[in-house]
């Protein structure tokens, strides 16, 4: 079976001389949750943005579906970015708009511009985006502002705008960090639910490995830009997470 | 240190040396030109301005190689200036106390230039206390004072008439210039405008055209604008309107800079277009900010536009103008009045406006 995203020898070195990440490659099959583990800086939100080019890679190749997306011109590149997700660690929602539209701007990508400035939606992607709002237990919230929510919920309404675009893949950019422990079994549990009721591949960064232990199918490990660990959630034990995390790392456990 | 540091540090340097060489000439440069104007003018000699500017080329050349010396020392005020901004050399330079800079070469020097600054200021400006007190002036004084206190009620239609005109030519100017200035401020964000090279290039030009438009005063432009389109109202209300686009355009493009880069990530995680990304990521952001920013400007431009009128821009500065012209006290008084009751009533209400926003 061909890989849905593959990455091919990817550096990025930023223009104050940071090299951010180093020759990483990586594939990830149809309906695999990969995690992504390291310290901060270690180059995991770097790596993530470099897959939708919100982030401009310095080499290498990502590759969706055999497509090289590296090479694309900008316009090709937009459209391809409606197939890939992405969920960010501060939610990033509109936060004066109402959640509902906040979940429709999910579908920008296939609506003209013309029609998205007067917020002239088709009925048929109301329907939709009530639908995903439905999936993450917040349709009765579609009017209300987006930052009178709670954290966990404008993170669950970041979910349903993921899904509005029906992507192939979810990019998740620590989705649990500014989240309390109860809240943040609840959002994964959404992501889990969206890899496997909806089938969406998940690469997903994340801080606590008792979480990466619990709903990812596979892990790597950055540090310092390179990876240091690929394998199985449950197999990284205290050696490995030493050499991932620094000799004076303590694990925490988050329930 | 690292090498590339060391190379990064001695760039700096180089850099800082030349920019403080350049501003020590300016100040030795000036230092001399008043010295010498003083000297001339307190021996007060027939010839003494014509033998000063004779003497000015000199002065260059001397200021020239005396700055590039005292460059050297990084106690002089060039250095000092250019060392205390620049992020690198800041942390490396152990900066001299206050006590210690000021019993020094630099520090002499600096207190000998703020008192030449005082003496040529006053020779300049003409300040003469006789004048101030003298029996006459203050009868004068006297005289419009207490006709202003007891103005004319007669042409006081007129005045309001005049002020109505004045009010609607501020509301146009700020209606006209609002638009255009919304617009332009998306092109005139660094952060919209920075993903290509043309783009920076739309981004700079625009930022030229408005930081020349804004650093000509309004009351220049209403001069132009009074030879174009002929003395009366239109010309103070286009010189106002450019005026306010230009400051405008300033106070919107910054706001769009500080905005939140978050949901600009997400929407254009989304797919959407570079217009799509702007009206649901930046629009959302700016629009409370560009309300306030709009009606302070509105309170602004009342007071301007009774400015304008004194240069031929209509409505109640013209009006002001005339009877000012025929020493008609009274009248003036009259229609200072009404500027400061309706100055006073659109500051209260522009304040309570933007609260109510807020």
């Amino acid at each position: 079976m061909t890989p849905l995203l593959e990455v091919r020898s990817l550096n990025k070195i930023y223009d104050n001389g940071v090299h951010a990440i180093k020759n990483i490659s990586i594939s990830v099959n149809k309906g695999e949750f990969l995690g992504i583990i390291g310290l901060s800086g270690s180059g995991k939100s770097t790596l993530l943005r470099c897959i939708n080019r919100l982030v401009e890679p310095t080499s290498g190749e990502v590759l969706l579906d055999q497509i090289n997306l590296t090479q694309l011109p900008f316009k090709e590149m937009r459209q391809k970015r409606r197939q890939i997700g992405m969920i960010f660690q501060h939610f990033n929602l509109i936060r004066r708009k109402s959640v509902l539209t906040n979940v429709l701007t999910g579908s920008l990508g296939s609506t003209s511009t013309l029609r998205s400035v007067c917020a002239l939606f088709e009925d048929e992607a109301r329907e939709r985006a009530l639908e995903k709002l439905q999936a993450v237990g917040l349709v009765d919230k579609a009017q209300t502002r987006a930052d009178e929510l709670s954290g966990g919920q404008q993170q669950r309404v970041a979910i349903a705008r993921a899904l509005m675009q029906d992507p192939e893949l979810l990019l998740a950019d620590e989705p649990v960090a500014s989240l309390d422990p109860a809240t943040s079994h609840s959002v994964m549990d959404y992501l889990k639910k969206a890899n496997q009721e909806y089938g969406k591949t998940i690469v997903c960064n994340l801080h606590f490995l008792s979480i990466v232990r619990q709903y990812a199918t596979r892990v790597i490990a950055l540090k310092a830009g390179e990876i240091v660990y690929t394998g199985a959630a449950t197999e990284i034990d205290a050696a490995w997470f030493k050499r991932i995390y620094g000799e004076d790392a303590k694990e925490v456990e988050i329930r | 240190m690292s090498e590339v540091f060391q190379k990064r540090v001695a760039r700096e340097q180089r850099q800082a040396f030349r920019r403080a060489w350049f501003i020590n000439f300016l100040l030795l440069y000036y230092f001399c030109f008043a010295l010498s104007y003083l000297v001339f003018h307190f021996l007060a000699l027939e010839d003494g301005i014509t033998a000063h500017s004779k003497l000015l080329g000199l002065y260059l050349l001397l200021c020239i190689v005396v700055g590039y010396l005292w460059s050297r020392s990084p106690a002089s005020a060039g250095r000092w200036m250019v060392e205390r901004t620049n992020p690198v050399l800041k942390g490396l330079q152990k900066q001299p106390s206050l006590q210690k800079w000021l019993r020094s070469a630099s520090g002499i020097f600096s207190l000998l230039l703020l008192i030449l600054t005082l003496c040529l200021g006053w020779i300049l400006t003409e300040m003469d206390m006789r004048a101030l007190f003298s029996v006459q002036g203050l009868g004068g004084a006297r005289r419009i004072f207490t006709s202003l206190i007891k103005p004319e009620l007669g042409i006081l239609e007129m005045v309001l008439e005049a002020m109505v005109v004045t009010i609607f030519i501020a509301l146009m100017a700020t209606i006209l210039a609002i638009p255009i200035a919304f617009v332009a401020s998306f092109f005139m964000a660094r952060n919209l405008m920075k993903f290509s090279r043309s783009a920076l290039f739309i981004y700079n030009s625009l930022r030229f055209i408005a930081n020349f438009t804004r650093s000509v005063e309004p009351l220049i432009w209403a001069i132009i604008f009074s030879v174009w389109v002929g003395i009366g109202p239109f010309a103070g209300m286009l010189a106002l309107m450019l005026h306010s686009f230009a400051a405008l355009t300033k106070l919107y493009s910054e706001q769009i800079e500080n905005i939140d880069r978050g949901p600009l990530e997400a929407i254009e995680a989304t797919g959407a277009n570079r217009i799509q990304v702007v009206w649901y990521a930046v629009v959302p952001q700016i629009i409370l900010p560009y309300l306030s920013f709009t009606i302070y400007r509105w309170d602004i431009n009342i007071r301007m536009a009774t400015i304008i009128g004194l240069v031929g821009g209509g409505g109640i500065g013209t009006l002001l103008m005339q009877y000012q012209g025929l020493a008609r006290w009274h009248e003036v008084g009259t229609i200072i009045i009404v500027i400061a009751i309706v100055v006073w009533i659109m500051d209260y209400l522009s304040a309570r406006i933007r609260e109510a926003i807020y």
